[in-house]
């Protein structure tokens, strides 16, 4: 059966392509972000439990802390880039969603669970003993399960020779484990989240607990540890990845395409500078480096899908009837509401630590 | 047919988007009136200096936040990722028709997030006036939230302009929208009262329990009797055949608006029972109660407003199993198997003939029945029917029954799908020609009646009707009941139908 037969017609967009583009590039690695702070703050507070000494258990006391709030701006900060996605790839996501569907949905209970067993964690600290390591250990193991559900939707939405399987099994119960490309994407993703969230726990050690230099030094010192490490880590299972990308795809990245390639090689030396930041402890260095190299690797990853689906759909071809004012309402909103936000912060900044009589 | 479709055979993909959707909905709209409920319980206790009730408001936003936001944000994704599952060209057309309504709506989820952070971890640092701001925002913005996903939601049962003009705002403020966000608003602030109850049972002082149950309840008691006439309203604009089907003509709308009315009700009279009547009344036991009805009033209209817009998805615009009204005359000519994409068997022969009926099944009838399972399972439902009744029932299925969308095909494909649910889910012989003489009536009576009724259904209300009688009304069915379509069969099959029930019901002849 000829796959292309298969991918339902794209709906009609009401603005051009690349505003959606646009706001999907911008919103998802503040989702990835987000996602690898709670990742790595979960691990690094898993270390600090194994480690001896009263700096750690103060330290993953206080980790304890941030990490609802984690969940919160993870799922919220995944609404908006799925949103565009679903504009764009609807079609496709879809479809793939569906042959998974059982997985997809698992998804809801599985968060849902792990964050109860955050505000646990964080509520009941200091009654909780050894019990705290089991919680943060079930936490962790749910996490890398929801990233993998993710990852194969992520890898069947662009693969649609795949989707034939759907005669023989409809039941939502399919995966995309023969996809030479799911695995060392999946990891890419995971140790990448692991790595920059033992960033965010030394940032967070480092500003929010510089009342307790002891506890701020172990934070440092153990998030980046983790950071560093990882990150190497990281680099080689990147070689991996790009090894295993469809080829057309992969000569994008080495010259095909003047935009790709200029990605390929930005990320590559932001990846090594962020290392060196990393190996010297020098963390506000690596946290800027971070998050650019975070949004270099979006946009690779968009390259990819799109050269992936190049012989199937491209973003051109969809039927356009755009409508300004809904748009305009939005950027309006976001104006404002952001500066509502940072209003609260500030309040919030400004207010005593203690709670007054 | 666009879409492939999750297929468990046993389990319905439109009880899953209820359940889920109830739950979202009863915690959401918490979310919205809690606001209201907590800055202006906030501000009593400030006014009157009083340090226990500021420990209530403390406790209770802390209730409220683990409620809210885990479970709240987490199961409107839910919905989000089940129609997409369950519904997937009618969650495409939503969301590309209001993708920027969304998205203004989460930038208020995010707005909400953080205000709900904030007011709760600076409770006793933040100055009084600030914290008090940043509670309203916090409800402001869960307001604004509901009052967007109003807008769309109530688009899917009243597009109203929008299907001519495609434009974003017609479909936005659609003819439901006003009286669907009083009613929603007043039934928010009725949670809020009645979780209020809830967690003022848990406070230790006698005194201050009394009051603020007794706080708590009128502001239930207020909401409820204001969401009364928004209902009502909201009941009074629905369109034409949406509104004969809230008033009995689907057997599981009729159900749901009882249990609705009733539930209300016993919700209204709980409560002034309990406040005003007989105050020594008030235990916990009575206040979970209040909490079922509650749930019973808003769950009957969630599912009364679902089902309201049967059988379509997007009234008038794209039926309940993803299909386009517009589209259906073309696919009527062409095939649909033709057409559809995620199908194998392309034209119907007699040796696929099942297959391709399967295949008919799961792209029209599946997205509302179950096969063998315990929502609107079809065998079940066509039993007593044999092929050609089956054949008959789906020529006029639509017109039959308003709440089904019409078969869409050849004819060939409408006889596959017949010849798919007699044969090879009922195990039924296909026979298509007419029986042998004496048996003509009952066949007449198997192809025409039992889509609705077995014999056996009516045998008590024919007891005694001699034949002459039974004849007569065979040329007036509607008059027997308005339900029922007049029989358009020739004077000779009537007179058939008429010997074979006058014989079995034992009327004179
Ligand atoms: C929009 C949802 C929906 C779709 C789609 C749908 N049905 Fe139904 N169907 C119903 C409901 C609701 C009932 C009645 C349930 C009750 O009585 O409570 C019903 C009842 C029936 C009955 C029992 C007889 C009757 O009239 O009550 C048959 C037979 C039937 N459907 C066949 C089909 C077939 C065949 C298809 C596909 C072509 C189909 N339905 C598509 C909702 C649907
Ligand atoms: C579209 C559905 C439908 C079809 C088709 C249908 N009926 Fe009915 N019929 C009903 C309903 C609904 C009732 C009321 C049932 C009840 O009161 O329990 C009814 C009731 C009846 C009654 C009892 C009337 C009374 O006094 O309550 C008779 C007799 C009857 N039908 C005969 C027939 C015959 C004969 C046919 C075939 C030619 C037929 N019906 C086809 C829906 C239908
Ligand atoms: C809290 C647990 C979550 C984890 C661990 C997680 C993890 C991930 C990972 C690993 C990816 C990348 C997959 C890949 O490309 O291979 C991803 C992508 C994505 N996630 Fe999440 N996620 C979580 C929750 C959510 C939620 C709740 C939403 C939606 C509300 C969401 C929305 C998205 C979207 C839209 C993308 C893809 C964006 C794109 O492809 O452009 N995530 N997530």
């Amino acid at each position: 059966m000829n796959p292309a037969t298969l991918i339902p017609a794209a709906d009609t967009l009401t603005a051009p392509w690349g505003w959606f583009q646009s706001l999907l590039l911008l919103t998802f690695p503040l989702h990835l972000l987000a996602m690898n702070a709670l990742l790595g703050t979960v691990l690094t507070a898993l270390a600090a439990h194994l480690l001896p000494g009263a700096p750690y258990r103060r330290l993953s006391h206080e980790l304890a802390k941030a990490l609802p709030f984690l969940v919160a701006f993870t799922v919220n900060l995944g609404v908006a880039p799925l949103l565009f996605l679903n504009v764009l790839y609807g079609h496709l996501f879809y479809t793939s969603t569906i042959l998974m569907g059982l997985f997809w949905l698992a998804v809801i209970p599985l968060v849902i669970i792990a964050y109860y067993l955050l505000y646990l964690y964080d509520f009941k600290f200091r009654q909780l003993g050894n019990g705290a390591l089991c919680i943060l250990l079930l936490v962790l193991a749910i996490l890398v399960t929801v990233g993998f559900i993710f990852s194969n939707n992520m890898t069947m939405m662009i693969a649609p020779a795949g989707w034939g399987r759907w005669f023989a099994t409809p039941g939502g119960t399919l995966l995309n484990l023969s996809d030479p490309t799911l695995l060392p994407r999946y990891l890419h993703m995971m140790i990448g989240a692991l790595a920059v969230g033992g960033l965010w726990a030394a940032l967070y050690a480092s500003i929010a607990l510089k009342d307790d230099p002891e506890t701020a030094t172990a934070g440092v010192r153990l998030g980046m540890g983790i950071f560093s490490w990882l990150s190497l880590l990281e680099l080689v299972e990147g070689g991996w990845f790009l090894a295993t990308l469809p080829p057309e795809v992969q000569r994008l990245f080495m010259g095909g395409n003047a935009t790709a390639t200029a990605l390929f090689v930005a990320g590559l030396l932001l990846a090594l500078a962020t290392l060196v930041a990393g190996f010297r402890q020098r963390v506000g260095l690596a946290a800027g480096l971070t998050v650019m190299l975070l949004y270099v690797m979006a946009f690779m990853r968009d390259t990819v899908r799109t050269g992936s689906l190049a012989p199937y759909f491209s973003l051109d071809k969809v039927p356009v009837t755009t409508q300004w004012s809904p748009l305009v309402l939005f950027l309006v909103t976001l104006g404002l509401g952001l500066a509502v936000i940072a209003w609260m912060l500030v309040k919030v900044a400004h207010c005593p630590k203690e709670v007054r009589e | 047919m666009n879409y492939p479709v999750w297929f468990v055979p046993t389990l319905g993909g439109g009880l899953l988007i209820a359940l889920v959707a109830i739950v979202h909905v009863f915690v959401s709209h918490f979310a919205v009136g809690g606001g209201l409920y907590l800055v202006l319980t906030e501000r009593k206790a400030l006014r009157e200096e009083n340090r226990a009730l500021m420990a209530f408001v403390r406790t209770h936003t802390r209730f409220f936040m683990l409620l809210t936001m885990v479970f709240g944000g987490l199961t409107g994704v839910a919905i989000w990722f089940v129609i997409s599952l369950i519904n997937p060209a009618a969650t495409s057309l939503l969301i590309h028709t209001f993708v920027f309504g969304w998205a203004t709506e989460w930038v208020f989820f995010l707005v909400e997030i953080v205000a709900l952070f904030v007011y709760f971890y600076t409770f006793g640092r933040m100055d009084d006036r600030t914290h008090q701001v940043i509670g309203w925002i916090y409800f402001g913005a869960a307001w604004i939230s509901l009052f967007l996903i109003t807008g769309i939601i109530d688009f899917m049962l009243t597009p109203g302009q929008w299907i001519s003009n495609h434009d974003f705002w017609s479909g936005f403020f659609n003819p439901t929208f006003w009286p669907s966000v009083f009613f929603r608003s007043f039934l928010s602030f009725m949670l809020a009262g009645c979780y209020g109850f809830l967690t003022a049972t848990f406070l230790a002082e006698e005194t201050l329990r009394q009051r603020m149950i007794r706080y708590s309840g009128i502001w239930a008691l207020a909401s409820l009797l204001l969401s009364l006439p928004a209902g009502w309203w909201y009941l009074a604009t629905l369109p034409t055949p949406a509104a004969r089907l809230v008033h009995g003509a689907s057997p599981t709308i009729a159900r749901a608006s009882t249990v609705g009315a009733f539930s209300l009700a016993l919700l209204a009279g709980l409560l002034i029972t309990l406040i005003l009547l007989r105050p020594q009344a008030r235990t916990r036991v009575l206040m979970v109660m209040v909490m079922i009805a509650a749930m019973g009033y808003l769950g009957a209209f969630e599912w009364t407003r679902e089902a309201a817009r049967r059988p379509f998805v997007i009234n008038g615009v794209m039926y309940s199993n993803g299909l386009l009204a517009s589209e259906a005359p073309r696919i009527d000519q062409d095939g649909f198997l033709k057409n559809a994409r995620w199908v194998q068997n392309r034209e119907v022969t007699d040796a696929n003939r099942l297959e391709a009926g399967r295949e008919l099944f799961l792209h029209q009838c599946f997205a509302c029945h179950t096969i063998g399972g315990f929502n609107n399972d079809i065998i079940a439902r066509t039993r007593n029917m044999s092929f050609n009744a089956l054949r008959n029932y789906l020529a006029t299925i639509h017109g039959k029954r308003y709440f089904m969308p019409p078969f869409v095909g050849t004819d060939a494909e409408l006889q596959a799908l017949a010849a798919y649910i007699a044969g090879g889910l009922n195990h039924k012989p296909l026979i298509e020609a007419k029986g042998a003489g004496g048996d003509q009536g009952k066949e007449l009576f198997n192809d025409n009646c039992t889509a609705c009724h077995g014999l056996d259904q009516i045998k008590p209300d024919l007891k005694g009707w001699p034949r002459a009688k039974i004849r007569a009304a065979l040329d007036k069915l509607s008059a027997l009941n308005p339900d029922m379509p007049d029989y358009t069969g020739t004077a000779a099959d009537k007179d058939a139908i008429a010997d074979y029930l006058a014989q079995q019901t034992g009327g004179a002849p």
